[in-house]
């Protein structure tokens, strides 16, 4: 399936050229375009990007010195580093040679080693600055301070030595996660911080300052990390006809939520390579482990022990084929804090992820539990498995199928319920219309509506208008003496 | 490692491994101790591969990360990655299973062979409701703990009878030892800590591994 992606190597003659349109060839080292085009654009980005930079330093340097009077100490800062940004760039146009002679034994004094901190920080290494100097700021002053300072000792001595070997690297930078674990215990600058304080202090410094060297430390050219990787690469990709059954892997591939678990795993495992810290990395691979519950709660309903785990995690990385895998993990074991990577939840998907890629190095017929015909004629391609039998995600259609299946049934599903419910709103409409009719008929029989006559006010002249003229006149007031 | 500094802070960090062919009842003696649950309906938790449980001994804070195992034959390579640097280890066996029992002597000489003295450990005769169908004797399951230094326990994790008195007998066992060589360990973890751990497999598989994919 991987090896189908990558069928040959194919480059366009416009690929090659200056993205300017000048008409001279470009180089991916200087983002495809020709030396003097890259000049041109990159130089206003150059410049802004010096500017932050002096005024991190500015900060830094705040925190580093508060003796020196911080507007003599800055600007010789910033006037070391003007310095520095001009011997970088006359030897740009001999980077690609440089890149050529590294390997070679006799070390040329004139040229800057391409490995020593004598050059841009990279976007992450930026970030992971600045990440840093925003916990310091959380911290008392005195704490920062000998905080920046232990670190930046760190980060220059390794990048000044850049000849140690990667194991003498990895003993550099233990024995100060053991002497500042030592140090955060009885310093005075840290007194009254909690255990959850140290913690994240030890964190954060891990952080920024194997992000800062990563570089440097990951994969270096002195070991044969990357023939491992290469190695350990080829392994999976001829181990591809293995199928979850075959692993006893307990998934239940049939339900779409369980194939989206799946995959979730194999981004996490895959995106590990892209983490800079080892911190960042064994976050990928807890994701990872997490979603592989999710994968055998669903496929399984009961929690899972490692007897069932192992197995998925095993399927995951066979079918993944994480990038780099070696070399990640010796970058992990080398330069992770180990009271990490030893104790809790993190080290033990640490450990699983090691036994799954020492159980795919060493895998032959008997931890598959088959026959070596059997094996030998997988390994040779005369036999394809059949891998649809168990509903193993081969086919992107059929996935798609039945993920689309499973839909149409919920769909189904719910327009029933929606047609029934219409139907009884129907069936309690006309209830309730027969019922009011019923109940004014009923009214109407027990107590019929009679209309009366309004009376009409009597007009008592009127009556007797007749007799009344026979009545005598009325009296009329007479004056009867004077 | 554990001992790195935390013999001061009066807070023990011990490491646990649980091994045990599958089926053993590993998962629910873990699940009956941390969770006290036994129906594997009422378990909150996703997963029970890896669990914590904090204990109080005697004024002393323990914490305890327990480790499970794969226990199927095929892992059976993986142990040393396992349980390197592990304070305890407890073995599970099924008392109706005489295999189960052989499994736990084997994985005992190999904890012995890779970390010595260095490590407590407990074995568990599981099961004892299942008296009945029984085909593990007591006297021989108790002498040979005893040969090996370990203690037996007889345990149950559907009646729940033997699994405290198990952990709780452990961490007492790993905290003498903690303070009995704690300037000991901090030097074994300091040159243990750029050991690899590299698994030699004495059956002849790696040699007919390496040349099929040689090969092809």
């Amino acid at each position: 399936m991987t090896s189908k992606k990558k069928k040959g190597f194919h480059v366009d003659e416009s690929e090659l050229l200056c993205k300017n349109g000048c008409g001279y060839y470009g180089n991916p080292g200087w983002q495809g375009f020709c030396s003097k085009c890259y000049r041109e654009v990159y130089q206003k980005a150059k410049d802004a990007q010096l500017e932050s930079d002096s005024l991190r330093k500015q900060r830094l340097a705040a925190l580093q010195g508060p003796a020196v009077t911080a507007n003599g100490e800055t600007t010789l800062k910033f006037n070391k580093f003007e310095e520095k940004r001009k011997q970088h760039q006359a030897p740009k146009a001999k980077t690609v040679k440089t890149l050529f002679k590294k390997g070679s034994a006799s070390p040329n004094k004139e040229v800057p080693h391409p490995w020593t901190g004598k050059r841009q920080p990279s976007i992450e290494s930026e970030k992971a600055a600045s990440d840093f100097i925003e916990f310091l700021n959380t911290l008392r002053k005195p704490a920062a301070q000998d905080i920046t300072k232990q670190c930046k000792a760190l980060i220059d001595r390794l990048q000044d030595q850049y000849e140690l070997s990667v194991e003498e690297q990895s003993d550099i930078v233990q024995d100060f996660y053991q002497n500042m674990g030592e140090r955060l215990q009885t310093h005075s600058a840290f007194k009254g911080a909690s255990a959850e304080q140290y913690e994240t202090m030890m964190e954060h410094m891990e952080k920024y300052m194997i992000t800062r060297l990563y570089k440097i430390l990951f994969c270096p050219p002195t070991c044969d990390d990357e023939q491992k990787d290469l190695a350990i690469q080829n392994r999976i990709r001829r181990l591809h006809w293995i199928s979850a059954e075959m692993l006893d892997a307990d998934i239940d591939s049939t339900k779409p939520s369980v194939i989206d678990y799946i995959e979730k795993a194999q981004t996490d495992i895959i995106e590990m390579n892209s983490g800079r810290s080892p911190i960042d990395k064994l976050l990928c691979i807890v994701r990872c482990s997490k979603n592989i519950f999710q994968v055998l709660n669903i496929s399984r309903g009961q929690p899972a022990s490692a007897d069932d785990f192992l197995p998925v995690l095993i399927y995951i990385v066979l079918k993944a084929n994480p990038p780099q895998l070696h070399s990640n993990i010796q970058y992990i074991t080398r330069f992770a804090n180990p009271n990490k990577l030893n104790q809790g939840e993190v080290g033990y998907y640490f450990t699983n992820l090691c036994c799954a890629v020492t159980f795919i190095e060493n895998l032959d017929a008997q931890s598959l539990s088959m026959s070596q015909e059997e094996y030998d004629s997988y390994m040779s391609g005369e036999v394809i498995p059949a891998g649809t039998k168990f509903g193993e995600p081969i086919c992107e259609g059929l996935r798609l199928m039945y993920a689309n299946l499973a839909t149409l049934d919920e769909l189904r599903i719910r327009q029933d319920r929606l047609r029934e419910n219409a139907l009884s709103l129907q069936q309690e409409i006309k209830d309730f219309r027969d019922s009011v009719v019923k109940t004014v008929q009923d009214v109407l029989t027990t107590k019929p509506f009679i209309i009366q006559q309004p009376r009409m006010p009597a007009n008592l002249d009127e009556e007797n208008a007749a007799e009344s003229s026979l009545l005598p006149p009325p009296l009329k007031p007479e004056v009867v003496a004077k | 490692m554990a001992a790195g500094g935390t013999g001061s802070a009066k807070s023990f960090n011990f490491k646990v491994v649980l091994l045990g062919e599958g089926a053993v009842g590993k998962t629910s003696v873990v699940l009956r101790y941390v969770e006290n649950k036994f129906n594997e309906k009422h378990i909150s938790t996703l997963q029970a591969s890896f669990l914590t449980k904090k204990l109080n001994i005697g004024g002393k804070r323990v914490n305890l990360a327990i480790w499970d195992t794969a226990g199927q034959e095929r892992f059976h390579a993986l142990g040393p990655i396992y349980y390197r640097d592990s304070n305890g280890a407890i073995l599970v066996y099924d008392i109706t299973d005489e295999d189960s029992f052989q499994k736990v002597k084997n994985w005992v000489k190999e904890l012995r062979k890779m970390l010595g003295n260095d490590i407590a450990l407990c074995i568990a005769g599981n099961k004892i409701d299942l008296e009945k169908e029984r085909h593990v004797p007591v006297a021989d399951a108790e002498s040979y703990a005893a040969s090996v230094g370990a203690k037996h326990f007889h345990t149950t994790a559907k009646l729940n009878k033997g699994i405290e008195e198990m952990f709780l007998d452990l961490s007492k066992r790993m905290i003498e030892r903690q303070s009995e060589d704690t300037h000991k360990s901090t030097t074994t973890s300091r040159s243990n800590r750029t050991k690899t751990v590299t698994i030699v497999d004495d059956e002849p598989e790696q040699p007919s591994g390496g040349g099929c994919c040689g090969s092809s």
